[in-house]
């Protein structure tokens, strides 16, 4: 018997890193490879860049989503949270003058980057205390947190940009670097070492191993002793903090803090993660499936723009993805009866 | 719409043959041949058990009638049809109803609702709640003997009067078959009596029941016929009085289990943990009790009675409003798990799925997931001294795993128990606590779990066992607590302990033994 149980186990294992391993990174190199066939325009290198560029800052802010919905959380904050980093740390570059383009008295960015950063970690902490000590629903906390960030960022900026003009630091940062001669934006290689870390942090440490305990089962992990709440209120913060980075990355490529920094980043980073093979339950999935999904979203949003299709339409796109990105989690875990691809083959246990 | 309440003989009264038979059933999953060529049958008005050991077949085969399942091979014939029911609806508009384990009512809808949801009556574009209502009270009053009002809402109820609710829907539906699944696993002896009565009657009126419980005397009391499965195949389907319990285990586990006194009573030393004046007002008040090393301590009680939410409270897993803990002598302040488990105390929670296991994880990482913090100094976990660690309680333990990989969702129930203890052990806890450390575990691992309760206190360790089976109070305690209505009612020896002993005291009410309460206990031997 127990030989034939660890064979389910193997061929769903199996089946599963076929839908969410291979299969997602098969679909981007496809789309990937239709993009370059078909449009002379999607292989420039500007628009390459861009699209670098653009996977780099929803990469951060996927990347700390990807821990959040590994606990079966969700951070609905994280769009607001760029454009509210962006516009702290601009109004400390840029100093009280507001409205011209000239800095007035402004901190460098070395003080101004960590002070945005830290806000960011320690409201995001906010989240997770609200979600854990105090038993709220993470949904409308981080849907109201984001309100409030969003609405902070607009009144300090007043509704418009904040301008800046990047000094050396903010220009290392946002700029671009020659790797075997070719020129790649320096926030897609951070975005990329965040990656690395996330891994290493996720399958080597013992607070990943409890992000995928406290996702697979939340009270069994508070019973073995794993301070669940503490974990999650970091996860949070992380979350947080990613996503303030994020924001000083877009905030420094445009040179602009305004609210409206982080549209769409929020739907786009949950339709990455799941995408990329994290259930929205908690307590499967990893960091690098989300990456993969990054770039899918960023492709698809690239591809519409060389095929013509229309700027004002891309919410519809955004909306379908993520429609399309959890109709695929519910198909993968084999939610839908009629749907179920035989892949799970139901549960042989009695 | 079936509006009417069943009345009387089924339809089916007249046949004389099966009104079931399932013929040659196979049913494969990735890499398991779940059942193998199983046939059974089931006739009009009879009480048929289904047993084996966990992994058997038995759900398979339910499932299958029951419409979750599509058989691969075979044939089923059910009131001379072919029956191929391609959904659960489709099993339950048949006539097959099945209760499960886990009950299917919405608490907060009331009894009425509950009953007829997915049926509603209608009058004209409205329900008609009025002839709802009283057609679920007649129904409950006349054939459940239940007197409930059926606007309550049924999470009041008790869990023994919940599942007379979905025994009702059952007749609302008018099956002719129901199946119960477990359905004494959280009932009280009285309840579970309760329910007996009403499958007896059930049986009068031409409805068959299909019983599948790991207890083997509720067999022998209720069945008619009794099917054994084993490894996915048939093993035997014998009229109940044809079997003896010594020849049904026999069956199951295909090999015989000396009948013997599992308890190997282990040399008593010092106190290991006190508890003095444990409250939580309106749960548990005023709980004292202590426990030496070497010792196995029962709590027995009914369901309800308090036992479960001592042990949490003691384990740091719930507040407590007073009272104080004392380890080796010295009092302890325990806040939360962590407190507990750095003072050696574990506690193996009664349902192992939802809080003992992270099914997800693999078994190494269950076994090494209270222990992480102290495997290494650094952020970083230490895999070969988790593989090493894991190897050692596999093979202490004869976990029944392929390797460490297997995640745990994939084990039998006992090997889930085990995997929940040597996490337990790995973490060097001298205080054990069981919270129903064989609830759906089947015989051969049951052995197996006692055993190795044996070796723990054998090695000076403590163990309290909070139980609702008395032969199993009476065969491993040194001691038994009786708890009734979140209190101590009584402290009985090894020697005193007696079925009735203890159903005296979890039965009594204020404190004093109520005799009407204990004649209307079953004798579970």
């Amino acid at each position: 018997m127990t030989e034939s149980v660890t064979a389910v186990g193997r061929s769903r294992s199996f089946a599963r890193s076929v839908v969410s391993g291979a299969g997602p990174a098969l679909v981007l190199i496809a789309m990937a490879a239709a993009l370059w066939v078909m449009s002379p325009a999607f292989r420039s290198p500007t628009s390459l860049m861009l699209i670098g560029l653009e996977a780099a800052a929803l990469g951060l802010v996927a990347a700390g989503q990807t821990f959040v919905i590994l606990t079966g959380g969700i951070d609905l904050s994280v769009e607001a949270m760029v454009s509210f980093a962006g516009v702290i740390a601009a109004i400390l570059i840029a100093g009280t003058n507001v409205s011209g383009g000239q800095i007035a008295g402004g901190f460098p960015s070395w003080v101004a980057i960590p002070i945005a950063l830290a806000l960011g970690a320690l409201i995001g902490a906010g989240n997770g205390v609200l979600v854990t000590a105090f038993r709220m629903n993470p949904l409308i906390v981080t849907l109201g947190v984001r309100s409030i960030l969003l609405g902070s960022a607009l009144v300090l900026s007043r509704g418009s940009g904040i301008y800046i003009k990047k000094d050396d630091l903010l220009g290392l940062l946002t700029g671009r670097v020659d790797v075997l001669g070719v020129s790649v934006p320096i926030p897609l290689i951070v975005t990329l070492i965040i990656y690395v870390i996330c891994w290493i942090v996720l399958k080597q440490t013992k607070f990943g191993r409890y992000t995928y305990a406290i996702g697979g089962n939340e009270t069994a992990a508070r019973l073995s002793g794993v301070r669940t709440n503490l974990n999650k209120t970091a996860i949070y913060a992380i979350s947080g903090f990613l996503a303030a980075l994020a924001g000083i990355m877009v905030m420094g490529r445009l040179e602009s803090g305004a609210y409206q920094n982080g549209t769409n980043l929020t739907l786009m980073s949950v339709a990455a993660v799941v995408i990329g093979g994290t259930a929205l339950t908690g307590g499967i999935g990893g960091i690098w499936g989300t990456l993969i999904g990054v770039f899918m979203i960023r492709l698809v949003d690239a591809g519409l723009v060389y095929m013509s299709f229309p700027s004002q339409a891309k919410e519809i796109m955004i909306g379908a993805i993520i429609v399309l990105a959890v109709l695929i989690d519910t198909v993968r875990r084999g939610q839908i009866p009629w749907l179920t691809l035989r892949l799970r083959g139901g549960d042989p246990g009695d | 719409m079936l509006a009417t309440v069943p009345a009387g003989v089924g339809s089916t009264a007249t046949a004389t043959g099966p009104i079931l038979e399932m013929r040659s059933i196979d049913k494969r999953f990735p890499g398991v041949h779940a059942l193998v060529g199983v046939s059974m049958d089931v006739l009009p008005g009879e009480v048929h058990a289904l047993v084996g050991e966990n992994g058997a077949g038995k759900s398979t085969l339910m499932k299958i009638l029951a419409g979750v399942y599509a058989p691969d091979g075979g044939e089923i014939i059910y009131k001379g049809q072919p029956y191929t029911p391609r959904t659960p609806g489709a099993a339950r508009d048949a006539g097959i109803v099945t209760i499960y384990q886990e009950l299917n009512l919405v608490p907060e809808l009331s009894v009425a609702e509950n009953m007829y949801l997915g049926m509603e009556l209608e009058r004209g574009p409205f329900l008609d709640w009025q002839t709802m209502r009283r057609r679920a009270r007649e129904l409950l009053s006349t054939r459940l003997h239940l007197d409930v009002d059926p606007r309550t809402p049924v999470g009041r109820l008790g869990v023994g009067q919940q599942q007379m609710v979905e025994v009702a829907k059952a007749l609302l539906h008018e099956a002719d078959i129901i199946i119960m699944d477990e359905p004494t696993a959280s009932l009280s002896l009285r309840e579970i009596a309760d329910l007996f009565t009403i499958v007896r009657e059930l049986r009068g009126h031409g409805v068959s029941t299909i019983f599948i419980s790991h207890h083997l005397d509720e067999t022998f009391e209720l069945s008619d016929r009794t099917t054994v499965l084993r490894d996915g195949q048939l093993v035997s389907t014998t009229p109940t009085a044809d079997l003896t319990t010594a020849s049904l285990i026999q069956l199951m586990v295909g090999r015989d289990l000396a009948e013997h006194d599992p308890k190997k009573p282990a040399e008593i030393g010092q106190e290991v943990l006190r508890v003095e004046g444990l409250t939580r007002h309106g749960v548990f008040e005023d709980v004292s009790f202590t426990a030496r090393a070497g010792e196995v301590v029962g709590l027995a009680g009914l369901v309800g009675a308090g036992r479960t939410e001592v042990v949490r409270a003691i384990f740091g897993a719930d507040p407590i409003d007073a009272g104080r803990v004392y380890i080796q002598g010295e009092e302890v302040s325990i806040k939360n798990p962590r407190g507990a488990i750095d003072h050696g105390i574990a506690l193996l929670t009664e349902d192992r799925k939802s809080q003992g296991l992270v099914l997800l994880f693999d078994v190494r990482e269950n076994i090494t997931l209270a222990i992480l913090d102290k495997l290494t100094g650094s952020q970083f976990t230490d895999r070969s001294r988790e593989r090493e660690i894991a190897a050692g309680f596999i093979d202490r333990l004869a976990i029944k795993a392929a390797n460490q990989e297997q995640p745990a969702m994939n084990l039998s129930g006992g090997t889930q128990q085990k995997v929940v203890l040597s996490k337990w052990l790995a973490a060097e806890a001298r205080v054990i606590i069981f919270d129903e450390p064989t609830r759906g575990i089947d015989v051969g691992a049951k052995a197996e779990i006692y055993e190795i309760m044996n070796e723990l206190v054998a090695q000076g360790d403590t163990i309290i066992m909070v139980s609702s089976e008395l032969p199993e109070i009476l065969a491993m305690s040194d001691r038994v607590l009786v708890m009734q209505g979140g209190r101590i009612r009584g402290e009985l020896s090894r020697a005193e302990a007696t079925q009735e002993r203890i159903m005296h005291l979890a039965t009594a009410s204020n404190g004093r033994p109520d005799e009407a309460d204990l004649t209307e206990v079953p004798a579970d031997d």
